[in-house]
C-alpha cells in the first residue's frame, strides 16, 4: 500500500534525523565538533584574518578551558 | 479538556512524589525499598521544576526570549559559542557534578537514609538549584562576568574581595580533602594503585594523540583511551595477583600522598595538551557511564534499604564524623544539595555560551536536580549494604580497631550484626587485602556501586571487576578535579601576586609558573599530609571544614543574588533567596563555632589540641608519638584558625551587604544595576542553536 510506505519512509526519517541529531549532540558535547564551529562562526561573522589550523585551534582552545574553574567538587 | 488531562497528570505526579516521600519518611521495620527513593527524588524534581522553577523564572527574574544573549552577541567560535540547550545542559552538568554528590550522602549515611535523603531533596529544590539558576542568569545579564566580578560590581569591592579569597580558600581545603579521599581507596590496594596509576600514561597517549597524529579529533581517541582504561582494570587483577608486582603497586598512604603532590605539580606546570586535557576528555566519558549505569543498575536491581532510617549516632558520636545532624548532616552533604562551587561555573562558563534566556531555567535548575539525583543514588548504594559492613569500610582504626575481628566487636556492640569473616570474605570477594578502616567514602560506594551492578551482570564472579571500575571511576573524576583546581589555583595565586609585583602575574613566565604551582601544591599538599598522618583519619576533620568553605561560597553566591534582586525591585520575591541564604549562615555559623569551641574533643578543634597537649604535659604520651603529638596539635590549631577565618568572612560579608540593603530599600542609596542594555535577537523563534547550519 502506498499509504503505509510513505508512512513507513516518514518514521524512518524520523528515526535516522533523531539518530543524527544524537550524534551531532554527542560530537558537540564533548568538543569533536569545536573547530567545525569556530570556522563556520568565522564564516558567518565575516571575520577578517587568516582562520587557525585546527592543530593551533586545538592548543590554544584547551589553554583557555583550562585557566578558568571548569570542573566542580 | 487538554488541560484537565495535565491537571490530572501533575496531580498523579505530587501524589507519587509526596506518597513516596511520606513512605520513606514514616517507614519502620522491615527494609524498604530503593524504588521509593527513586519514586520520591523524581516526583519532587518534575513538581519542583514544572511549578517552582518557573515561578522563580517568571516572577524573580522574568526571562526576556527577545533579548539576545552574550552568545548571540560576541559569538566568536571560542568562549562563545551559541549551544544547543540539552548539549550545553550536558555540558554544564559535566562541569559540576564531581566526587562531592557521591562522597557527602555515603558519610552522611551514618544518620540513617532520613535525614541525608530529605535534605538532598528538599536541599535542592529550595536552595542549590535557585542558586545555580539564578547566578547563571545574573551572568547572562552581564556578558558571562564571574561571580567575583558581580559581586564587586553589585555588592562592594571588598564583597569581590571576600568572594575572591573564598574561592581559593575553597579551593585549597577542597584539593586536600579529596586527594585524602584518592589516598583512603587506593593506600595497601595494588589493583587499584595500579590501574590509576596507568590512567596517567593513557592520558599521555590520547593527548600526544589529539595533538600530533589527529589534532581536536576527540571523541575517536576518547573512545581509545576509554578501551585502554577499561583494559588496565582488568589487567589490574594479573597485578594484584602476582607478588612481584603487587609488592611495587602496595603504596602507604604518605607515598600516595606525595605520588598525588607530585602529580599536582605536574599538571598544573606541563603544557595542558599533554595531560589535563585528555585526561578531562577520558574522566568525562567514563563518568557519564557510570551514572548511567548506576542509575540502570538501581532501576534493575532494586535494591532494599538495609539501613535504618535513624542510627543511633545522630546523638552525635558517629564513628564516620562527629557531631548531631544540625548542622553536621547538611555541612557533610553539600555538593549534592547546594554548592557554592557551581556559582563559579554558572557565571564564567556557562553563561558564554547560553543561546536563549529560557534555557537557564533547564540548564541551571534542571542540571542541578540531576546532581541532587546523583547524591540520591550514592545514598542508595551505601544504604543498600549491611550497615555493618558500611560502619566497618568507613570508620576509621582508632575508634573500630585494626582488625576485622575487633572492628566486628565494636561493630556489633553499637547494635550492627557483624563478623569478622564477613569482612574478610568481602575484601576476598572484590580483591582486596582489607576493607577496614578505608573512610572517604569511595570504597563503600564503590562496594555498594559493586553490589549493584554484579547483581545486575556477572553476579559474584565480577565483584571485584566492578569494585575496581567503580574505584577507578571515583579517583580518575578527583584527580581531574585536582589536576584542573591546582591549575586554576595557580592562576589565582599569580593573578593575587601581580598585585604585589608585576611579573608575578604572566602565566607564561617560567619563574612565576613554577612558584605559584610549588605554591598551590603546598597550600593542599599540606592538608592532605595532615589527614593521612591522623589517627582518627583525616576525613572527621577535614570534609566538614570543606563543607564549612563550600557553603561559605555558596553564602556569598547567594548574598549577590539578594543585592541584585533588591536593586531589580524584586522586593516581594527576595525570600526566595534570603531564606536559603538565613539557613545557610546558621548552618555554617553553627558549624564553625562547634568545630572551634565544642568541649568533645572528637569535634572541637581546640578541645582536641589542649587534651592533647595536657596528656604530653602529664607524660602519658610515648616518647616515640610526641613529634606526631605536637604536630596534630599544632593541625588542630591551624584548622580553628583557618575555619574562624572563614566564619569571619560570612559576618564582614553579611554585615557589609545589610548595610547596602538597608541603603538600598530606605532609597538612601541609587539602586544601579550593571546590566547590559537590552539588544534585541536576530535569531527566529525557531532557532534552536545549528548556529551555522551544516546539517
Amino acid at each position: 500500500m502506498p499509504g503505509q510506505n510513505r508512512a513507513y519512509v516518514g518514521r524512518r526519517n524520523r528515526f535516522a534525523r533523531l539518530l543524527r541529531s544524537l550524534w551531532r549532540g554527542l560530537r558537540e558535547w564533548c568538543g569533536d565538533l569545536a573547530y567545525e564551529q569556530y570556522l563556520a562562526s568565522r564564516v558567518a561573522r565575516e571575520s577578517p584574518g587568516p582562520a587557525l589550523t585546527r592543530s593551533e585551534f586545538y592548543l590554544e582552545q584547551s589553554d583557555r578551558r583550562y585557566s578558568r574553574p571548569n570542573r566542580c567538587c | 479538556m487538554i488541560s484537565v488531562l495535565r491537571f490530572l497528570v501533575w496531580l498523579l505526579v505530587a501524589l507519587v512524589g509526596a506518597g513516596s516521600l511520606a513512605e520513606i519518611a514514616v517507614h519502620r521495620g522491615e527494609p524498604i525499598n530503593a524504588m521509593w527513593f527513586v519514586a520520591a527524588a523524581l516526583g519532587c524534581y518534575a513538581l519542583a521544576f514544572r511549578f517552582y522553577s518557573a515561578f522563580v523564572a517568571a516572577h524573580l527574574l522574568t526571562l526576556d526570549d527577545t533579548r539576545a544573549t552574550p552568545a548571540e552577541r560576541f559569538d566568536d567560535g571560542r568562549d562563545f559559542v551559541p549551544t544547543n540547550k540539552w548539549v550545553l545542559f550536558g555540558h554544564h552538568f559535566a562541569a559540576i557534578a564531581g566526587p562531592g554528590p557521591l562522597v557527602g550522602p555515603t558519610l552522611a549515611a551514618q544518620f540513617g537514609y532520613l535525614p541525608g535523603t530529605m535534605w538532598l531533596i528538599a536541599g535542592a529544590i529550595f536552595a542549590g538549584c535557585v542558586q545555580d539558576f539564578v547566578i547563571l542568569f545574573f551572568s547572562i545579564r552581564r556578558n558571562g562576568k564571574s561571580l567575583g566580578e558581580m559581586a564587586r560590581e553589585e555588592v562592594s569591592r571588598r564583597g569581590g574581595l571576600i568572594a575572591q579569597i573564598a574561592v581559593l580558600a575553597i579551593m585549597v581545603i577542597l584539593l586536600g580533602v579529596i586527594a585524602l579521599v584518592v589516598v583512603n581507596a587506593l593506600k595497601s590496594s595494588p589493583w587499584a594503585t595500579f590501574t590509576l596509576a596507568m590512567t596517567i600514561p593513557i592520558a599521555m597517549l590520547v593527548g600526544l594523540y589529539l595533538r600530533f597524529l589527529r589534532p581536536g579529533r576527540v571523541l575517536e581517541a576518547s573512545v581509545i583511551g576509554v578501551a585502554l582504561v577499561m583494559f588496565v582494570v582488568m589487567a589490574g587483577q594479573w597485578v594484584a595477583e602476582s607478588p612481584s608486582w603487587a609488592h611495587a603497586f602496595t603504596l602507604s598512604g604518605v607515598a600516595l600522598a606525595f605520588a598525588l603532590i607530585a602529580y599536582g605539580f605536574a599538571a598544573s606546570a606541563l603544557p595542558v595538551w599533554l595531560l589535563l586535557a585528555p585526561r578531562d576528555y577520558l574522566s568525562a566519558f567514563i563518568k557519564a557511564g557510570a551514572i548511567f549505569s548506576l542509575a540502570a543498575g538501581i532501576l534493575l536491581v532494586r535494591p532494599e534499604i538495609l539501613m535504618p532510617p535513624l542510627t543511633r549516632f545522630i546523638d552525635g558520636n558517629g564513628p564516620v564524623f562527629a557531631g548531631k545532624i544540625f548542622p553536621f548532616c547538611f555541612i557533610t552533604i553539600a555538593c549534592g544539595a547546594i554548592s557554592g562551587f557551581h556559582s563559579l561555573i554558572s557565571s564564567g562558563t556557562t553563561p558564554k555560551m547560553i543561546l536563549r534566556e529560557s534555557h537557564s531555567r533547564l540548564i541551571g535548575y534542571g542540571a542541578m536536580l540531576m546532581e541532587s539525583f546523583v547524591g540520591v543514588m550514592a545514598m542508595v548504594a551505601a544504604c543498600a549494604m549491611t550497615p555493618g559492613v558500611y560502619f566497618a569500610i568507613n570508620s576509621p582504626a582508632g575508634i573500630v580497631g585494626n582488625t576485622a575481628d575487633a572492628a566486628a566487636k565494636t561493630i556489633s556492640d553499637w547494635g550492627f550484626a557483624l563478623t569478622g569473616a564477613t569482612m574478610t570474605n568481602m575484601a576476598k570477594l572484590v580483591g582486596e587485602p582489607s576493607l577496614l578502616n578505608r573512610p572517604g567514602g569511595a570504597p563503600s560506594l564503590a562496594v555498594g556501586m559493586a553490589q549493584i551492578f554484579s547483581n545486575t551482570i556477572g553476579g559474584p564472579r565480577l565483584l571485584s571487576i566492578w569494585y575496581h571500575f567503580a574505584i577507578m571511576f571515583e579517583a580518575l573524576f578527583i584527580l581531574t578535579v585536582l589536576d584542573a583546581g591546582t591549575r586554576v589555583g595557580r592562576f589565582m595565586i599569580q593573578e593575587l601576586g601581580g598585585h604585589l609585583w608585576k611579573p608575578f602575574a604572566r602565566t607564561s613566565w617560567l619563574p612565576g609558573m613554577l612558584l605559584s604551582s610549588a605554591l598551590i601544591v603546598a597550600m593542599w599538599g599540606y592538608f592532605l599530609y595532615q589527614g593521612v598522618i591522623d589517627p582518627l583519619g583525616g576525613i572527621n576533620s577535614l570534609w566538614p571544614l570543606f563543607g564549612i568553605a563550600n557553603q561559605l561560597l555558596a553564602c556569598v553566591a547567594l548574598v549577590l543574588a539578594t543585592t541584585i534582586m533588591i536593586k531589580m525591585g524584586r522586593v516581594r520575591w527576595l525570600w526566595v533567596t534570603v531564606l536559603p541564604m538565613i539557613w545557610l549562615v546558621t548552618v555554617t555559623m553553627t558549624a564553625s563555632f562547634q568545630k572551634i569551641f565544642s568541649a568533645n574533643t572528637r569535634i572541637g578543634f581546640l578541645s582536641l589540641a589542649q587534651s592533647l597537649a595536657a596528656q604530653m604535659a602529664a607524660g602519658k604520651i610515648p616518647v616515640a608519638k610526641i613529634a606526631d603529638t605536637r604536630r596534630i596539635i599544632f593541625n588542630q590549631r591551624l584548622d580553628a584558625v583557618v575555619t574562624a577565618a572563614l566564619a569571619l568572612m560570612i559576618l564582614v560579608l553579611i554585615v557589609e551587604a545589610l548595610v547596602q540593603w538597608y541603603l538600598l530599600l530606605t532609597k538612601r542609596k541609587a539602586a544601579t544595576l550593571h546590566e547590559t542594555p537590552y539588544v534585541a535577537t536576530a535569531w527566529g523563534a525557531n532557532f534552536t542553536g545549528v548556529a551555522h547550519g551544516d546539517d
